[in-house]
């Protein structure tokens, strides 16, 4: 419990700093680890990170918190023993009530401003590495915190309570993982569809897996050919014209 | 004045990590930049309290970019403010502030678009096998992206930033890389509703001796098509409310699936 604690502040300050290990997938297995049981780990990682494909802060898109989601949805069904719908059902609830935190941490942050303003009125290049003292430990505990309540005070009842749940309630959970990832996708075609022409990609990467079967990756292959293509269409680049220029002049030149 | 030497790159490049951890709502990232080129400042403007004073204020001048942007926007104004005047001091802002932007936007497209979405379904559909080795290769594959960004964001902002803003302004690159980028986003998205979005229905349909099962029908027609129309539908929906109830949209569909199930739709 203490552990899964500690690994949810590392998580955290590093979703604000490195990002090296953000997705649900990383966290999830090593709560997994911790708890010692990795096949479920890494089965809720992979749901979670599928459900959450597109979810982060794009933005104007203020994303519910993927890490704290991750970290206490896993361990709590972990310890619960409510298996992958008990996951996707808790991750929900922990990532918007998360996500509520840490709105009020980065508001509290306001007050580094006058602070690192006077460390430059000072012209105090040492003193600059102490600005993050603080938020470090904010942002750590920010996550840190409710994991250990939640843990404390929630698998008991959770228990209780997916014991309680009737049979279809919990399948209809299970089905209801693999439709949410809908909602990332959503919020991504939201940030890229910019305007009407480009829903034919869309459309060319969901027949190309829907119809021919092809994978993540091929497809991604494809789409680099296309993406040239585009680009040699839609003629921003200007040294296409640059070249037809000089060629006019030289051109002009042979005439004159 | 002292020159800056690698060793000050690569402390910046580490200072660069650790700028989100002073993201506020005043100034988002602000703070974290000017923490992360303070040690350079210092180096540049050794001897020169004042023009230190100044520097340190100019760059908590309102910036945010994507991380691999901000790598880029530190070389360069690292870069700049050795080079620059006293009185063209302005010119550093201005180039950060119109660099802020449109780095976040090809950041965004290439690490969160692409890259993240294709390396976590690869990564997943390992560790749907219980295979250990989805979660390390997301891991490996996604750090050499992200920390390749932000060592070569610093680094080639710092060496070739101004010949890169130069040919930039002849040949649009960077808008050029992040729309290339925004198509194949897109092409992985839909390649993506139809591996990741699971709908199906076990409705069926009896008229007289014959049963037509629903899902049947629908997946001889097109495969995966209510998988489409739903993710449409929620696009629609969140375009329309302008993204506001991202998590109650999660909700309502959590609960509506119950709902369905239980009533034997889905």
């Amino acid at each position: 419990m203490f552990l899964v604690s500690v690994w949810a502040f590392i998580c955290s300050v590093d979703d604000s700093s490195t990002q090296m290990i953000r997705r649900p997938l990383m966290i999830c297995t090593v709560v997994g680890l911790i708890m010692g049981d990795l096949s479920q780990g890494l089965l809720i990682g992979a749901t979670l990170e599928v459900m959450w494909m597109g979810i982060g802060n794009v933005g104007a898109y203020t994303a519910p918190d993927v890490v704290s989601g991750s970290v206490i949805s896993c361990a709590l069904s972990i310890a619960s023993g409510g298996g992958v719908a008990t996951a996707v059902t808790l991750a929900v609830p922990t990532s918007i009530l998360a996500q509520q935190l840490i709105i009020v941490v980065s508001t509290v942050m306001v007050a580094l401003n006058p602070y690192a303003a006077k460390l430059a009125d000072k012209g105090d290049v040492k003193g600059t590495n102490k600005l993050i003292f603080f938020p470090t430990l904010a942002i750590g505990l920010v996550r840190a915190v409710p994991t250990f309540l939640a843990m404390q005070f929630g698998s008991g009842i959770i228990e209780k309570v997916v014991a309680m749940l009737p049979e279809v309630v919990m399948t209809g959970l299970g089905t209801a993982g693999k439709i949410i990832p809908a909602v990332g996708i959503a919020v991504l075609m939201n940030v890229m569809i910019k305007d009407g022409k480009m829903w034919i990609f869309l459309l060319l990467g969901w027949v190309l897996t829907s119809y021919l079967e092809l994978d993540v990756l091929p497809v991604t292959i494809i789409s680099l050919a296309f993406a040239f293509l585009f680009d040699l269409a839609s003629g921003q680049g200007q040294v296409v014209t640059q070249q037809s220029i000089s060629t006019e002049d030289d051109i002009e030149g042979i005439e004159l | 004045m002292a020159k800056i030497t690698n060793k000050d790159l690569n402390q910046m490049i580490l200072r660069n990590n650790a700028a989100r951890l002073t993201f506020n709502y005043e100034s988002l990232q602000t703070i974290g930049l000017m923490r992360a080129i303070a040690p350079a400042l210092g180096k540049i403007y050794e001897g020169d309290q004042e023009g230190l004073k100044r520097a340190m204020h100019r760059h908590l001048i309102f910036c945010d970019s994507h991380a691999f942007g901000n790598a880029f926007i530190l070389g360069i104004s690292t870069a700049m403010e050795e080079t620059t005047a006293e009185d063209e001091k302005e010119s550093i802002t201005a180039l950060k502030t119109g660099l802020m932007g449109p780095l976040a936007a090809l950041g965004d497209s290439l690490v969160k678009f692409v890259f993240v979405p294709i390396f976590g379904s690869i990564g997943a559909a390992l560790a749907f096998n219980g295979n250990i080795l989805g979660p390390i290769l997301m891991f490996v594959l996604y750090n050499i992206i992200n920390w390749g960004g932000r060592i070569y964001g610093v680094k080639i902002g710092y060496f070739k930033g101004l010949d890169f803003i130069e040919k930039n302004n002849e040949t649009n690159i960077l808008a050029r890389i992040t729309s290339m980028a925004n198509v194949v986003g897109l092409m992985v998205i839909g390649s993506l509703i139809a591996t990741t979005v699971k709908v199906s229905s076990p409705l069926k349909i009896v008229a007289g001796e014959n049963t037509i099962v629903l899902q049947e029908m629908i997946d001889s027609v097109m495969p995966n098509l209510l998988a489409f129309l739903l993710t449409v539908f929620v696009y629609k929906w969140l375009k329309k409310t302008e993204g506001k109830h991202t998590a109650a949209t999660i909700i309502f569909l959590l609960i509506a699936t119950v709902v369905a199930t239980y009533f034997g739709i889905l």
